[in-house]
């Protein structure tokens, strides 16, 4: 970070809560701001200057980030390539909730990237679905990707089907997809409940590559113990700056980590007010003074 | 193109942004909007699509009969059960009352009275709460096949577990050695023998996973051996001048150990794993509201 950076932060944290702190002085006349959330609010804020700051700098040179080498995602292209050679199916399942949920959406965004490769490699991809506003969206990324790819030939609607709303009734019928197709690998990207372990070890009873994303923090331990790879939590929302490589999208995968290094700052900040407060030392504790 | 694109961008990033913001507005309209019309109007939509679900689901059947594709017989069944529900649910009433009692058809509830020659007239279901009440043919279906069909596959969890634990918890390396033995002290504190067994059993117990850990690092047999008994010595000395206290040293009491893993190391984990997916969440949903990811409408 160089100096022009920490002044532009320097002066957007005071800038952010100076006006958080005019919100909650408004008169009573004019005064809608939820003034108990107003910390919230300059957190969100904080974070919006800090995204849209790393990518103006992304778009200037994005050279400069590093991104690591996350396994599960450069085993994606290892199964669309060993789907290949084995000459069987890749099953990709974007879990069994809506597209009101966020590990949907992203679920849908990495289904987009792996239907190129599909393209690429002229892969058979089938991808059942629990909801039908996740078809219409699953199917408009799948369809965009084939064009991409100059192989609109090779999309066909029917790639993305629709099963059942039900839980374990979209788990029996994907399982029974698995048993029937043997597919090479299986691709689970959303967000799941205990149907997780259901798919997890048919697909491993089948021999398929298995490659699980989820932001579901119970069903990870089951992803982790049955499949080949699995992004946990924060690696899956990262998935799609990943595979696309966009300096826009890598800039917000570095806002994660700066306003994690933030986050570890403040705990350890709030840990030694905290700490000593109670031994007396201080009467200032730093939690009850922002009413946390 | 600007229709397909920026239109799509466009209601995401003001309704994104309203649901964002309004959660620090204090306005009754604006909280009912975001807590209730928002979400009934999803629902709304999320209704009238379920039509290009099933239709999707007929369509893809049906061609499976037709052309005799592998397991076309499971179609027949998923055709014949979509037809059944939809009759039962949108042309049969399926509940007739007479008195307390309930029969599927009319028919069936003019004969109970007839042969009961009581004097208690038949009274229909009102439509809509046809599928719910207690004792007619919806709920009967619901409640027969399809409950104790979900319960079927639910429960295959509990050998899924089983095999999927015999794979993780196969001692191969240390880390997967430190996933037994701390699976087993969780089971076992959990459990009402787990009081049972005297912290001393438990020292004894980490003695062997040590000298396991040791193993994996040095390869010397002398020194892993020495360790090993040397460490079963400490612990018998120990035991005798503590006089095998059986609830002592109380920190290896199982019931203890694992409610101190189960809130202290387990927790530090998880916690550690919600921040990162909490600020994934809140920076996919920042990318998605200013247009930056725009994936989801199909731009590649």
């Amino acid at each position: 970070m160089d100096n022009k950076q920490i002044q532009t932060y320097s002066l957007g944290f005071l800038g952010i809560t100076l006006f958080t702190f005019a919100l909650t002085q408004l008169p009573d006349s004019i005064h809608i701001f939820q003034s108990d959330r107003a910390v919230m609010f300059a957190l969100l804020l904080i974070i919006i200057m800090v995204m849209l700051n790393e990518v103006k700098q992304a778009r200037i040179s994005s050279d400069s980030i590093f991104l690591r080498t996350i396994p599960g995602l450069k085993a994606v292209e290892e199964a669309v390539g060993r789907s290949t050679e084995m000459g069987r199916p890749i099953l990709y399942v974007p879990g069994i909730m809506d597209m009101n949920e966020v590990e949907t959406v992203a679920g849908v965004i990495i289904l987009g990237h792996v239907a190129q490769m599909t393209a690429q490699y002229e892969t058979s991809l089938d991808v059942p679905v629990a909801r039908s506003i996740v078809m219409q969206a699953a199917r408009e990324s799948c369809k965009e990707a084939y064009l991409t790819q100059g192989r609109p030939e090779m999309f066909n609607e029917d790639m993305v089907h629709y099963i059942t709303d039900d839980q374990f009734a979209y788990a029996a019928g994907v399982n029974g997809i698995m048993q029937r197709d043997k597919p090479a690998a299986c691709m689970y990207m959303g967000k799941f409940y205990a149907e997780s372990l259901l798919f997890a070890e048919t697909g491993n009873s089948i021999g398929a590559i298995q490659i699980a994303g989820t932001a579901s923090q119970a069903q990870i331990p089951f992803f982790v113990t049955a499949c080949d790879y699995t992004l946990m939590g924060e690696e899956y929302f990262a998935a799609s700056a990943y595979l696309s490589r966009k300096p826009e999208l890598i800039a917000g995968v570095k806002t994660q980590d700066m306003v994690k290094l933030m986050l570890i700052s403040f705990i350890g900040v709030a840990l030694l007010s905290r700490a000593l407060s109670d031994l007396g030392l201080t009467s200032f504790n730093l939690l009850t003074w922002l009413g946390l | 193109m600007f229709l397909k694109r920026y239109i799509p961008i466009g209601i995401v990033a003001f309704f994104g942004s309203l649901t964002l913001f309004g959660w620090f507005i204090d306005n009754k309209s604006v909280e009912a909007f975001i807590n209730d019309d928002a979400t009934q109007w999803y629902d709304i939509i999320a209704s009238f699509a379920i039509f290009l679900g099933a239709l999707n689901l007929l369509k893809l059947q049906f061609l499976k009969v037709i052309k005799r594709q592998q397991g076309w017989q499971y179609s027949v069944v998923a055709i014949t059960s979509f037809f059944f529900a939809f009759t039962i649910g949108f042309f049969m009433k399926g509940a007739f009352f007479v008195g307390e009692d309930v029969y599927f058809t009319q028919k069936a509830a003019e004969q109970a009275v007839l042969v009961s020659g009581s004097s208690e007239s038949v009274i229909p279901v009102e439509w809509g709460a046809h599928i719910s009440a207690e004792g007619g043919l919806f709920k009967w279906m619901f409640d027969s096949i399809f409950t104790p069909l979900s319960a079927t596959m639910f429960a295959l969890l509990a050998f899924y577990v089983a095999s999927a634990s015999y794979r993780a918890f196969r001692a191969r390396n240390f880390e997967a050695t430190l996933l037994l033995l701390a699976g087993i002290i969780i089971m076992l504190g959990r459990v009402p023998v787990g009081s049972l067994i005297t912290p001393w059993m438990v020292m004894y117990l980490l003695v062997f996973v040590g000298t396991i850990f040791m193993s994996t690092y040095f390869r010397d047999r002398k020194l892993i051996f020495g360790s090993f008994v040397l460490g079963l010595l400490g612990v018998t000395a120990l035991g005798i001048n503590m006089d095998w206290n059986p609830t002592q040293p109380a920190i290896f009491f199982l019931p203890s150990l694992q409610e101190w893993i189960y809130t202290v190391p387990n927790l530090a984990g998880a916690r550690a794993i919600m921040i990162g997916i909490g600020l994934g969440i809140i920076v996919t949903s920042l990318r998605y509201i200013f247009g930056l990811e725009k994936s989801y409408i199909g731009d590649q």
